[in-house]
């Protein structure tokens, strides 16, 4: 081997070091994963926009007021800790779901499962809360998030999951 | 009893590579079987590990396709089956060239359409053990090791193709490759995800989406070119055969021999050889000499056994094209 190619592989194997430094420092940060469109940072201090749809005890939103039920609470709570203000957007799951889509809302709630097929417009969180049907059989209750924003899409899913509801009586 | 292809007894270095060789491709299989396993189970509902299990399966089918013609070509030729049962490499060859070009168009597809229709692939988390973690750093797990195995299970299988001559082994090990080479995509493309760039899966997998259907589709055009008797090609297709330039060379070496002429067709391992000598001086040699002539040949190489030597006036060149320069549509 002559001495060009050895430095040759050796200033690859470093580029190859610093790129992967680079992605671990970068998973250091608290920015890992990050939002492509940045959701998370602009709720911060700014404003969460909710997209619900009637479908109780998971959401309610028969009261003049704003919407009631286990996952607008649970919204608010995120929300507060994550100091955003809350704007509601009440609708149909196809009306809300579109508009996730193109990036309107941040987040549709509406007693949604795993097994909901909107998964080309939104992206399900991990299942946070069961439910138990009529028929005997277990519900996993999600929530829907803009797809690709991942940060807040994990923000929302730890926050979800730390709330321990277990299973949910209808 | 010495393991066999058809009538050739294999000599003490193919026969063990035989037996490695069957032994890689029982262990490959059940590599690949695991490995869809465990990338179902780390899935979940992601689309991009979805597709990445479809690959998988369809690795399975170099390795099943080389087991299944390895019972095969064992079996001595028949009076139905005057040729034996050689081919039978050839149709595990064209198997595999059609599974790697597939697997390949696949993810280009699957991925070009996803980078166009700009879908943003979302990685939440996963609940390992009752702890949230996130589902990215399972699947950079999950392909850092699914990954190693088809590394090194392709290079062993590199090493015995060149000696067994064997084209299902050499697709396997390209399989192989374009395993690990989709398992670091898989990872680059996570962990871009990670760090926001929407787009990082799809283009690491149109990137090595264009190494696999260059392989996939050499090994399809090689056996498609086998099966249809063209000329003989070295075992990764790159070019002609050199065992039937050293069988006429053979016969040429011969003092009775004036001319000498030979066209090969590639059997699967072994070659068919249908040879022409002119002796010197229009004279008939004794028949013991064109027995042992034949002999030479024949030990020339385990892969030449099935050789047909014909003594005559004038070179066929019906038979054999290459005497009119016909060679350019070879290619």
């Amino acid at each position: 081997m002559d001495t060009s190619s050895r430095l040759r592989i050796s200033r690859r194997g470093r580029l190859l070091g610093l790129a992967v430094a680079a992605l671990l420092l970068t998973g250091c940060g608290s920015s890992f994963p990050a939002d492509p469109e940045g959701t998370l940072d602009r709720i911060e201090g700014g404003e969460l926009r909710v997209g619900v749809s009637h479908s109780p005890p998971w959401t309610d939103v028969s009261a003049e007021s704003e919407p009631t039920g286990v996952e607008p609470r649970l919204v608010r709570d995120f929300a507060q800790a994550h100091d955003a203000e809350l704007a509601w957007e009440a609708g149909g799951e196809e009306q809300l779901m579109t508009m996730l889509d193109e990036g309107r809302i941040d987040m549709v709630v509406g007693g949604l499962t795993d097994s909901s097929p909107w998964t080309t417009h939104a992206a399900l969180t991990t299942p946070y809360a069961e439910s138990v049907g009529p028929d005997g059989s277990t519900s996993k209750h999600v929530l829907a998030v803009r797809t690709g924003e991942n940060a807040f899409m994990v923000a929302l899913e730890r926050h979800a999951l730390a709330q321990e509801l277990g299973t949910v009586e209808p | 009893m010495r393991p066999r292809f058809g009538h050739t007894e294999l000599p003490e270095e193919q026969a063990h590579a035989l037996a490695k060789a069957i032994r890689l491709e029982r262990i490959t299989l059940l590599v690949t079987v695991g490995t869809i396993t465990l990338v179902l189970l780390v899935a979940g509902s992601s689309q991009a590990m979805k597709a990445a299990w479809i690959e998988d399966s369809l690795a399975l089918l170099p390795p099943l396709a080389f087991l299944i013609a390895a019972r095969f070509i064992r079996r001595r030729p028949t009076a139905r089956r005057p040729y034996g049962y050689h081919r039978a490499i050839g149709v595990a060859h064209l198997v595999s060239g059609v599974a790697l070009l597939v697997m390949g168009l696949y993810l280009i597809v699957d991925s070009g359409h996803g980078l166009v229709a700009g879908d943003h692939p979302p990685i939440g988390v996963m609940v390992v053990f009752g702890t949230p973690i996130w589902q990215g750093w399972l699947m950079v797990g999950v392909m850092s090791v699914v990954a190693v195995p088809p590394i090194i299970l392709g290079r062993m299988k590199l090493k015995l193709a060149p000696l067994l001559h064997d084209k299902v082994l050499y697709a396997d090990a390209q399989m192989n490759k374009a395993d690990w080479m989709t398992a670091l995509a898989t990872i680059a493309g996570v962990l871009g995800i990670g760090m926001g760039l929407w787009w990082a899966d799809g283009a690491a997998a149109i990137l090595v989406s264009v190494d696999i259907i260059r392989d996939g589709w050499n090994n399809l055009r090689d056996a498609v070119r086998d099966l249809m008797d063209s000329r003989a090609t070295t075992h990764d297709g790159a070019g002609p055969d050199p065992l039937p330039q050293d069988v006429v060379n053979t016969l040429l070496a011969a003092t009775w021999v004036d001319e000498a002429e030979a066209r090969a067709r590639d059997l699967g391992h072994v070659l068919h050889i249908e040879a022409f000598v002119v002796p010197v001086d229009g004279g008939l040699p004794p028949l013991a000499e064109v027995t042992a002539l034949r002999e030479r040949c024949i030990g020339l190489d385990w892969r030449i056994q099935d050789l047909v030597l014909s003594v005559v006036e004038e070179l066929p060149d019906e038979l054999l094209p290459q005497l009119n320069g016909a060679g350019p549509h070879d290619e």
